[in-house]
């Protein structure tokens, strides 16, 4: 079969997974936030709510497709798709196992964080496109939000680079095979929680969610959205909270290293990513948000020059140990 | 996040306990059972006093109807839901019409608790559910038919005014 | 000719570009109720704001006229639904005042307790809004939201088995109390507050020190003290801003000198102060309610004989205002009686309405995020505010 061929088989089994796994792991979250609360979750639609997801998606589906009068036509309606798309091609990048990727580019990690910043342009041209003063407050809140916290996101990813050496994300692995990352002293763990927190704001979770407070701004700058392009956003929102569980698990907990013959790497792998996505999730629904101006107090103030200080450490300790160099 | 270094990391180790915390009782909470109960599956306990949907009742005994149509309960609903009609008979009187406008009722009980005859009560059930509200204009025969087919609750004309009146004895 | 002057906005004067005038609609997740702010906005700072209400507005002062005091206790309970039971005692202590009825030692414990399990779930509700309102529907503020409505399910089921209803009980009437304890009754009571009491401390362990909590209600929406005494604000608002002024302490009414509990008061008038206040009220409350179990009397729960016909109750020519102390404040009710069976004329006193006044002066010079803040510790309910 010719590579092309091959590789666009491969590509559209790989979204229909993503999109399949995001749907799945809304239920999860749900379920999980549910015991959290003292009830249970979706149990009706299928047993123990295992349909929910689907039903949720012929909902989504079979709603009216409703455009505000006055909003900009085309930057309203290609937000939702300029959203999505960066959120699912990072998917792309990641190696599930060991020659069981789509794109294990010697860049991987570079793309990866270059074009999952491209969904702030989605963002802002739905706030933008709305023609609705809360979206558009949102979207500026979001741009403030995201862009700051970019950086501590991109520094504390870029220490488990710096300890192995290369930008290749199956690399990056391979690395830790001595022993992940975040049991490296001090400086993995610090990396770890600082890559966590920048992870929280990068997507918009509480307590940094100031960007859709639903209390205040109802839904941000999704909230002339419904039907389809609003389950668009959605998915583009959950695959993105995935992208960057995966990529929290495959730089500091050794993504598909695990005990066991090698066929089980994926499955650690995406136990792994799970379990960094249910901290998260156990952590959003724990705290009230913050304001937007204690939100970016916090990045610039502490969590930049944090990220900073941990990636010269690392630095200095790989030079003194005498191992790596960008490969 | 500002000021010298002791209180930077003493304000740290704040901010961490503080989470510790507040996580902390977020799992406790993930072990408990939940206090779901899975409706209409399983119903809850309703107390002896619940305050249900209206009903009319017929004499245990003599298995005559109870109302006597004197509009007791008529004149004091505050939302004014009730209408009867008396109907004049020999040696009592009857109720010719008595409509119960579910849909307005408040619940507040006030019709049964001056009820000289214990005619009208609550049941121990509020499951009326309808996708018709016209369903829930109760005539004469749907509140009979009610009152045979659940559970009463406690509250009568006569216990309740007992309740409420002070023992003759003391009376100030 | 309606004063167009006296509704001038208040603004405060701010060097920054343009302003946007944002409207916080009646139909808003976090306006408690149906309560539309228009706030003129510079870029996140609010400058002004103009309160509009009057969404919920269904004529209580007339059904007052026209329903007679053996129904209207039942209605009262609608103007603040959240606190039913001290909606109803002010009306019935204004009718007493003036008719000179006495009420009977025990049915004044009743209402004791039953106003005092009417704050406990009163409070509770205002937590879980509150960090609903801060932390999201989706997020932290909903696991506390539900926390507390947990709790506040085991107080309505106490009203529940004592009444027979959830929210809007019909549980005081002219003389005394319409329903007396049952059996048991007293037993799962003190269970239920010993439950709620280990539950509180769970909620003060997840705020208390929690710092994004903190850094949201510190600073936040302070009511100065004299700003407090010069709008006419009431309940834990005054408390906060050090006013030690409690209506239970300076004018007792059913009994309230028999107990012993303290009046919480914190200086610096912020929403935290606020917090805490309404915190130990929790505390307190559950004092007096084993207090008053411990201590009821047997007897009557009524001096007057048992409701039989609509017309029963007929108050003599008078006048006066009941107030009482309410979750959110002073609640009072201000009857004028002509010698029948229905008041010539009723006004009630919303605890709400005279704590909403003094959103114009302490919002502007705050962020967007900060209104939901104050308006959750401000506490609203319109019921009371547009009766």
């Amino acid at each position: 079969m010719a590579p092309a061929v091959r590789d666009l088989i491969a590509a559209f089994v790989l979204l229909n997974g993503v999109i399949g796994a995001v749907t799945y792991v809304t239920l999860l979250e749900r379920k999980f936030t549910a015991r959290m609360q003292s009830r249970i979750g979706p149990y009706r639609v299928g047993p123990h709510g295992l349909l929910q997801p689907i039903a949720d998606a012929l909902k989504l589906m079979m709603k009216e497709d409703v455009v505000p009068a006055m909003s900009d036509r085309w930057v309203y309606n290609l937000a939702p798709l300029a959203f999505l798309l960066p959120c699912v091609l990072v998917f792309g990048t990641i190696p599930f196992a060991p020659g069981l990727g789509l794109a294990d580019l010697n860049i991987g990690l570079l793309f990866f964080l270059a074009v999952s910043a491209l969904e702030i342009v989605g963002l802002f041209m739905g706030g933008w496109g709305s023609n609705n003063k809360y979206a558009l407050l949102s979207a500026m809140r979001a741009v403030n939000q995201i862009i700051s916290y970019d950086l501590p996101f991109i520094f504390a990813a870029l220490i488990p680079v710096v300890l192995s050496g290369t930008l290749r994300l199956g690399g990056i692995v391979e690395a830790q095979q001595g022993g992940w990352y975040v049991a490296y002293p001090v400086i993995g763990q610090l990396g770890f929680l600082a890559y966590l927190i920048a992870m929280l704001a990068a997507e918009n979770r509480v307590p940094f969610d100031i960007l859709e407070a639903e209390s205040e701004l109802v839904a941000g700058f999704r909230v002339e959205y419904s039907g389809m392009k609003f389950a668009l956003i959605q998915l583009a929102e959950y695959a993105h909270v995935i992208a960057t569980s995966y990529l929290g698990a495959l730089l500091f907990l050794g993504g598909w290293l695990g005990p066991g013959p090698s066929w089980l790497g994926a499955i650690w792998f995406t136990l792994k990513a799970l379990a960094v996505f249910l901290l998260v999730t156990w952590v959003r629904w724990s705290f009230v948000r913050i304001r937007v101006d204690q939100i970016l107090a916090i990045s610039w103030k502490l969590l930049l020059p944090v990220t900073l200080t941990l990636l010269l450490a690392a630095a200095f300790v790989v030079t003194y140990q005498g191992g790596g160099g960008v490969g | 996040m500002s000021g010298n270094r002791a209180s930077f990391w003493s304000e740290l180790a704040q901010l961490a306990t503080a989470v510790g915390k507040t996580m902390g009782v977020t799992l406790r909470n993930f072990l408990r059972r939940p206090v779901t109960i899975h409706y209409p599956d399983v119903k809850r306990a309703y107390p002896d006093r619940f305050r249900g949907v209206l009903a009319l009742t017929y004499d245990r005994e003599t298995g005559e109807e109870n109302c006597i149509g004197c509009r007791l309960c008529e004149y004091i609903c505050p939302p004014q839901v009730i209408a009867v009609e008396m109907l004049k008979a020999e040696k009592r009187n009857y109720a010719k019409t008595f409509t119960l406008e579910l849909y307005a009722c408040e619940y507040c009980e006030l019709c049964v608790q001056v009820c000289p005859t214990d005619a009208i009560i609550m049941l121990r059930t509020v499951d009326l559910a309808t996708a018709d509200r016209r369903e829930l204009l109760l005539d004469k025969d749907r509140l009979h038919e009610l009152g045979l087919a659940d559970e009463p609750s406690w509250a009568t004309g006569t216990r309740l005014r007992d309740m409420q009146a002070p023992p003759r004895a003391v009376k100030a | 000719m309606p004063d167009l002057e006296a509704r001038k906005v208040i603004e405060v004067g701010y060097a920054g570009n343009e302003r946007l005038v944002m409207n916080m609609g009646p139909q808003h997740p976090s306006a408690h109720g149906v309560f539309r702010a228009i706030l003129t906005l510079e870029g996140e700072t609010i400058v002004a704001v103009d309160a509009v209400i009057g969404y919920l507005h269904r004529c209580h002062e007339k059904l007052g006229e026209t329903l007679t005091y053996v129904q209207y206790p039942s209605i009262a309970s609608k103007t603040d639904y959240v606190a039913a039971m001290t909606s109803e005692l002010a009306y019935v202590l204004a009718a007493e005042k003036i008719g000179q009825i006495e009420v009977p030692k025990r049915a004044q414990y009743l209402r004791v307790i039953a106003a005092e399990l009417q704050r406990i779930a009163s409070h509770c509700l205002w937590l879980g809004t509150w960090c609903m309102d801060m932390g999201g529907a989706l997020g932290g503020g909903a696991t506390v939201f539900l926390y507390c409505f947990r709790e506040r399910e085991t107080l309505l089921d106490l009203f529940e088995a004592l009444t027979g209803a959830r929210l809007l009980y019909g549980f005081h009437q002219v003389g005394g109390t319409r329903y007396d304890l049952p059996a048991g009754w007293a037993e799962r009571c003190r269970s239920t507050v010993d439950l709620i009491e280990r539950r509180i401390d769970e909620y003060e362990a997840m705020l208390e020190g929690n710092p994004f909590f903190l850094a949201r209600t510190r600073g936040v929406g302070v009511i100065s003290r004299e700003l407090a005494q010069e709008v006419g604000v009431s309940g834990p608002l005054i408390r906060g801003s050090g006013v030690a002024y409690d209506i239970r302490r300076a004018e007792p009414y059913s009994s309230y000198e028999a107990f012993d509990f303290k009046v919480p008061v914190e200086t610096e008038g912020d929403c935290w102060a606020r917090y805490r206040v309404r915190m130990v009220e929790f505390r307190e409350s559950i004092g007096i309610v084993r207090q008053a179990l411990e201590g009821l009397p047997p007897g009557p729960i009524s001096s007057r004989p048992g409701v039989k016909s609509v017309g029963q109750v007929r108050i003599g020519k008078g006048e006066t205002y009941a107030r009482v102390e309410g979750p959110r404040g002073e609640v009072g009710c201000y009857l004028v009686a002509d010698g029948s069976a229905k008041p010539y004329r009723m006004k009630w006193r919303g605890a709400s309405f005279s704590n909403l006044s003094v959103l114009p002066h302490i919002v502007p010079g705050h962020k967007v995020a900060d209104v939901v803040a104050i308006m959750g510790s401000v506490d609203p309910v319109f019921g009371e505010v547009d009766r």
